[in-house]
């Protein structure tokens, strides 16, 4: 239908994730400015549950419920939300920007020859034409991306970029069968495996919390551990950590330890040396807590705290978790 | 070829190369090695055993081989004139060549190769450091008196550019004729030979050798003691003398040229570094210079000069960890100035620096003392 | 195994301001430096690896300048044999779906049973052209990958997910694998592997030499145009949180989860 917005819902291991509440953020306004209504294709076995949940966002659920579908298989994906396309021409096809989404939508797009943006962080129509902003160089600089006319628009969506909606009058859940008949032999899902723990690599870390010098001594390491926990990072630090015994070596960020790219970086009592800064630069976001405050740490911070870090961060530990839960 | 096998590119040369043979298996070497406090380098054994070609790939693989400053001391106190230090180096390059080193010396080779210096930086924002002020550059086929070959380190650490903003300053105020190069300099090689990657050590010295031929320089003045010794020692055909920037003030302050505008009242403690000391025998000049600032009263350690104490940031050891908890050496050094009642502990190298005032605030001694780079010095107490 | 493993020349941008050129759809690169892209770099290593265990013949391919040739010298001197690159101006270097298309250009018509490339450009970060290129080869395809094994006709890939879980797919060959960061640990390229490498086989090729149509990888092709680049109002400097500690505690915190961070 002109002007309809496909979203496909995702989930694993019998849960939806938060990025299909997210896209109900956008979807529905976006396919109201297109002229038409967003419609969620949730495609999986045993799924009503899920699709109620969905529905209770007041959008319609089209339900693909089936065997076939048990686990994530991106090339089965591609199958049926091509044959979806064909059926309903739906003039938007969006995902999430995620493990997901990059596996199965850039095929598609190569396959149905329709125009795809990645990691959309916003997007309008506005005379008949649909735009995107993304970003590149790592958020440093945005983007504006047109598409061309056509059929349909593929695009995935960042992760985090809007808030689920309330929950409204609920949608209708209407079952679809399958256009997929048949198990693929050369695609097949084994298993899902779990990350190991105590065995941390902090260059994979999406948030580290990193001491320097100003942990002063080994007893004060818990309060570290406790903030660690509740945001659920992994801990690194300095050399001065790693001298003191405070963290083992391979903990140790910057020239003659490890370079890392967390999400997000949280230096405490950390100077931010040049040899110490050269391992984090390519952190996305950078707080830092220092009671020095010409310590040229806070030259590459995003948010700063002149203070001394046992002063702050009890209290960041104990507000974190009360925010969380 | 196998996973984890080293390969020789070449016949074994070691016992030639480092004439094996005329070892007397004294032990001074191991002795007087000041890493030997901290790690577990016997670098006596290294020589004894680098004889036995089948056992260098084994060499190779010793965690400990990483753990030598290139201090000097060994070749220093051999009494038969050999370099037990190069045949570590040697070790470290049939890792390099195999291409299975850390990866911390991984990206500071390759960033020399890609960009010039070892930081990561780019080439093109090596002059960032100058923004701001009046200086002169250098020009190819122009005559100047003295071209000045800015540290790498120095260039890209917002620390350490205070030294050669400070130069520049002095320089201006003095009018002497000098040149910089500009983001055409290139790292000297220091690093990259004591890390063991001798090809591009090779390609370094062809390179800046035609470079630096360029300009028609009188003199060049490096301002770190390893571009200094670097050039002296491996750079045959350079056509300008070389000389560290302590020399050239030991004679500004010896012809009286230096236009004081202060005091320093410090007690200051000059620490050798190895590259300026041990490598190329001097001692005198940088004590003069801080002896000329007025108000300087100057210490002495006892391990001084040709015994100075290795603050274990050349070698490499900039990329490279050593997996020992003990005590660093600069540490040691720190406590020792301190012990002698110095308030400054001053250094004329960019490695220097950051290892003795990082050992200095580990100590917590920032409120009582500090570590500072004469350069640093001169910027307090000479009109600009 | 004959591997193709494609691979891209971008800045670094991780430090650098970045500055968008007056034409507005290029930004100012002349103080960046350039290297080999991260997640690439990681996939070279990968197809060392594989070669070292099983044998075969690995061909590097990338579209780029002339001064990118110092990054494929490079993946030659760790062990890949031959390498072609391409370089024509009229390839809309924006599209993914294009790239993937013109990268399929390189490698069809040869022998082949693995492509593998990084999952990500540290520059554009679509996480498109290895994907996009299975389907215009006609491969199989598996993104994010984390570890693999080679077995019979098949491959097993560990794809990194959201929360690091990894899922374990089974794909027959041939097969695209997109790899992500952190799978091995890249070898350095010494200077005499890289000078020994002069030798290798580098074919410089445009599209007409690929038997591509350039009406079919233009600008004019692509389903998207690159309308804009801008760069996005972000303090620059450090917003300093100010108050009691307490204050200062609790300011973060709310920044930190109302900004999804945590």
């Amino acid at each position: 239908m002109m002007g309809n917005i496909l979203v496909l819902a995702e989930h694993r291991q019998g849960s939806l994730r938060e990025i299909t509440f997210e896209m109900l953020a956008i979807a529905p306004q976006l396919s109201s400015d297109m002229g038409g209504e967003a419609v969620v294709l949730l495609i999986g076995s045993g799924v009503d549950e899920m699709a109620v949940k969905i529905a209770s966002y007041g959008v319609k659920v089209l339900v693909i419920d089936d065997p076939l579908f048990e686990d994530f298989n991106g090339e089965k994906y591609q199958k049926v939300i091509s044959a979806v396309i064909d059926d309903l021409k739906p003039s938007v096809v969006m995902t999430g920007h995620t493990a997901q989404g990059v596996d199965f939508m850039p095929p598609l797009a190569v396959e149905k020859r329709l125009p795809l943006v990645m990691e959309a962080i916003a997007l309008e129509y506005t005379d008949g034409a649909l735009k995107a902003t993304r970003q590149l160089y790592s958020g440093k600089v945005n983007a504006i991306v047109a598409f061309k006319p056509a059929d349909t628009y593929l695009v995935t969506i960042r992760e985090g970029i809007a808030e689920a909606p309330e929950i409204t009058t609920a949608g209708p859940v209407e079952k679809i069968n399958t256009p997929l008949k048949e198990d693929l032999d050369y695609r097949k899902f084994v298993e899902y495996i779990e990350a190991e723990v105590g065995d941390v690599d902090i260059t994979q870390s999406d948030i580290l919390v990193a001491i320097g010098r100003g942990l002063k001594e080994d007893k004060n390491l818990p309060l570290i551990e406790e903030l660690a926990k509740a945001v659920k990072a992994d801990i690194a630090g300095s050399r001065a950590a790693t001298d003191a015994g405070w963290i083992s070596q391979d903990r140790q960020v910057g020239t003659s330890g490890k370079t890392v790219k967390p999400k997000l970086y949280i230096a405490m009592g950390i100077s931010g040396a040049f040899q110490h800064v050269a391992g984090m630069k390519g952190a996305k976001t950078v707080v830092a807590i220092n009671k020095d405050p010409e310590a040229p740490i806070f030259n590459v911070a995003d948010y700063a705290i002149v203070e001394d870090m046992f002063k702050v961060v009890p209290k960041l530990t104990e507000k974190l978790k009360e925010l969380k839960s | 070829m196998m996973r984890g096998m080293i390969m020789i590119s070449e016949t074994n040369s070691f016992t030639e190369k480092f004439d094996l043979l005329g070892c007397i298996q004294c032990g001074r070497c191991t002795g007087g090695c000041p890493v030997t406090v901290r790690a577990d380098l016997n670098v006596r054994r290294f020589v004894y055993d680098a004889y036995n070609e089948e056992k260098l790939d084994e060499l190779a693989r010793l965690a400990e081989i990483w753990d030598c400053t290139t201090c000097n001391t060994c070749a220093v106190r051999c009494p038969k004139g050999l370099k037990p230090l190069e045949v570590l180096l040697a070790l470290r390059s049939m890792v390099v060549e195999s291409g299975k080193v850390e990866p911390t010396v991984r990206d500071a080779l390759q960033s020399v190769l890609l960009e010039g210096n070892p930081w990561e930086k780019p080439r093109a924002i090596r002059c960032d450091w100058m923004d701001g002020l009046d200086v002169k550059m250098a020009e190819p086929g122009v005559p100047v008196e003295n071209l000045f070959f800015v540290c790498c380190t120095i260039a890209y650490d917002p620390r350490l550019q205070i030294i050669a903003r400070n130069m520049v300053r002095i320089l201006n105020k003095l009018d002497l004729d000098y040149g910089f190069i500009g983001t055409d300099e290139t790292c000297c090689g220091s690093e990259v030979r004591t890390l063991g990657e001798e090809g591009l050590f090779e390609m370094l010295i062809e390179d800046n050798t035609e470079l630096l031929n360029s300009f028609e320089a009188k003199r060049i003045v490096a301002f770190s003691p390893h571009c200094f010794s670097v050039f002296n020692t491996y750079y045959p055909d350079l056509k300008s003398e070389v000389i560290h920037y302590t020399q050239l003030f030991d004679e500004l302050v010896g012809e009286n040229k230096i236009p004081w505008r202060g005091e320093l009242q410090k007690k200051v403690v000059y620490h050798d570094p190895c590259y300026l000391g041990k490598l190329s025998g001097v001692y005198d000049e940088p004590r003069s210079v801080l002896q000329k600032i007025p108000g300087v009263e100057l210490l002495e350690f006892d391990r001084c000069r040709e015994r100075s104490l290795c603050c274990e940031g050349s070698g490499g050891k900039m990329w490279v960890e050593s997996h020992s908890k003990k005590e660093r050496l600069a540490e040691t050094r720190i406590k020792d100035a301190r012990a002698l009642g110095a308030d400054i502990v001053a250094v004329s190298c960019p490695f220097c620096l950051l290892t003795l005032e990082d050992a200095l605030k580990g100590l917590g001694f920032e409120e009582e003392m500090r570590v500072a780079e004469i350069m640093e010095l001169l910027g307090e107490v000479v009109e600009e | 195994m004959k591997t193709f493993v494609c691979i891209k020349y971008v800045p670094d941008t991780s430090e650098a301001e970045v500055k968008v050129n007056p034409d507005g759809v290029t930004v100012d690169s002349s103080r960046f430096s350039f290297d080999i892209n991260d997640a690439d770099n990681y996939a070279v290593e990968e197809s060392v690896l594989i070669k070292e265990a099983r044998g075969g013949d690995i061909t590097v391919a990338s579209i780029g300048p002339k001064q990118s040739d110092v990054m494929i010298r490079m993946a030659m001197a760790k062990g890949c044999d031959q390498a072609i690159r391409v370089e024509d101006d009229r390839i809309a270097g924006h599209d993914p779906l294009i790239v993937a298309r013109v990268l399929a250009g390189a490698i069809k018509g040869h022998e082949c049973d693995l492509v593998l490339t990084g999952c990500m450009a540290g520059d554009d970060g679509h996480m498109a052209t290895g994907a996009a290129l299975a389907e215009e080869l006609g491969f199989n395809h598996a993104t994010m990958v984390k570890k693999l094994e080679i077995l019979d006709g098949k491959v097993k890939a560990y794809r990194e997910l959201e929360g690091g879980l990894m899922e374990v797919v089974e794909l027959a060959l041939p097969a695209v694998l997109t790899i992500q960061t952190g799978i091995n640990e890249p070898r350095y390229a010494p200077i005499r592997g890289i000078r020994e490498a002069q030798k290798k086989e580098l074919k410089v090729v445009n599209l007409e030499d690929l038997g591509l149509d350039p009406n079919d990888v233009d600008a004019e092709a692509s389903g998207v145009i690159l309308e804009q680049l801008y760069i996005p109002e972000i303090e620059s400097a450090a917003e300093f949180i100010e108050g009691e500690p307490d204050e200062k505690a609790e300011k973060l915190a709310s920044i930190l989860v109302k900004g999804g961070l945590v």
